[in-house]
C-alpha cells in the first residue's frame, strides 16, 4: 500500500504558523522516508504546530512512529506542538503500545492534548 | 506459502501484501491480521537493515503457515548470527541527537504476537512468530 502526503497550510488567522499533513495509505519501511523528506521544508521553516490527520491511514510501524517522534521532538524544542488526529482504532492501539513503553516519553504526554486537540480540530474545520 | 525476498523496504512490504492477501483468503480477522502484518514489518525491516543490511543481491525467506487457529509466520536469513529476542528493552529515551532506539520494533512485535523464537540452524537465524487467533473468529470449517 503506497502513501499519499497532502500538506496543507491554514490561511486566516485563526492558526498562525499550522500546518496540517494528511497521510493516506501506510506509513511504513519504504514510505517513511518519503515523509521525513517531505517534512524537512516543513520543520525548516518556522512553524510552531504540526497536525498529522491520520483519518486515512490505515498501517503504521516503528520506521512511521520514528519520523513522528522526530517532528514531535523538533517542534517542541522550539516551543512547538506536534498532533495526531483522527486515528483509526488499529492505529490508535499502536501510539497506545507505545505509551506504555518505559522511557518513551515523546508521546506520554498525548493525553494532556486530548481537550487541545479537540479545539485546534474545530478551529482547522472552521478554516476549511 | 513461502516467499524469497531481496534485501530492501519494497521487499518487506511485498511480504507484508502477501501476508494480507493471505491472511483474507482464510477469513483471519481484520484486528489480528493488523497485528500479524505489523509484526511481519518490523521483522522482516530489522533483517533487512541490520542481517543484511540493505544488499539488495541478498535474500530472505518469510513462510506463512495457518494451523487450526494458529497462525506461524517464519523468517529465515544468512546474515551474522543476531537473536532479536534478546535485545535489550530501552531504559530510557535516546538523546535527541541520537534517533530513537530501534527497540520499539520488538516491543510492537511481543505485543501482537503469542510467541517469538530464535534459532540458528548453521548459517541461517531462523525466527518463528506465532499467533493463536480466537476459536470464536473461526470461519474456516476445513
Amino acid at each position: 500500500m503506497p502513501l499519499e502526503i497532502l500538506i496543507l497550510k491554514t490561511v486566516g488567522d485563526k492558526t498562525p504558523g499550522a500546518v496540517t499533513v494528511k497521510l493516506t495509505g501506510s506509513l511504513d519501511t519504504a514510505t517513511a522516508p518519503e515523509l521525513e523528506r517531505q517534512l524537512a521544508p516543513v520543520l525548516a521553516g518556522q512553524i510552531k504546530h504540526l497536525v498529522f490527520d491520520l483519518a486515512q491511514l490505515k498501517f503504521i510501524s516503528s520506521a512511521g512512529l520514528r519520523v513522528f517522534s522526530m517532528a514531535r521532538k523538533q517542534l517542541k524544542e522550539r516551543g512547538g506542538q506536534a498532533s495526531f488526529v483522527n486515528m483509526q482504532p488499529q492505529i490508535q492501539e499502536v501510539f497506545e503500545i507505545m505509551k506504555a513503553l518505559p522511557g518513551v516519553a515523546i508521546f506520554k504526554d498525548m493525553a494532556e492534548l486530548d481537550h487541545y486537540l479537540a479545539v485546534r480540530q474545530r478551529a482547522h474545520d472552521e478554516n476549511q | 506459502m513461502t516467499l524469497e525476498l531481496h534485501a530492501t523496504p519494497e521487499e518487506v512490504m511485498r511480504a507484508v501484501e502477501a501476508l494480507q492477501e493471505f491472511g483474507h483468503e482464510r477469513q483471519i480477522p481484520d484486528k489480528a491480521l493488523f497485528g500479524l502484518a505489523l509484526a511481519l514489518e518490523e521483522c522482516a525491516s530489522n533483517i533487512v537493515n541490520h542481517a543484511l543490511r540493505r544488499d539488495a543481491r541478498q535474500t530472505f525467506r518469510v513462510t506463512l503457515q495457518h494451523i487450526g487457529s494458529v497462525m506461524v509466520i517464519e523468517l529465515r536469513d544468512r546474515g551474522p548470527e543476531f537473536d532479536p529476542t534478546q535485545a535489550p528493552v530501552p531504559e530510557k529515551e535516546a538523546d535527541s541527537d541520537d534517533r530513537p532506539p530501534g527497540g520499539w520494533g520488538i516491543q510492537l512485535v511481543r505485543r501482537y504476537t503469542d510467541e517469538m523464537s530464535h534459532t540458528r540452524e548453521g548459517e541461517e537465524n531462523i525466527l518463528r512468530l506465532t499467533k493463536r487467533l480466537a476459536s470464536g473468529d473461526q470461519m474456516n470449517l476445513q
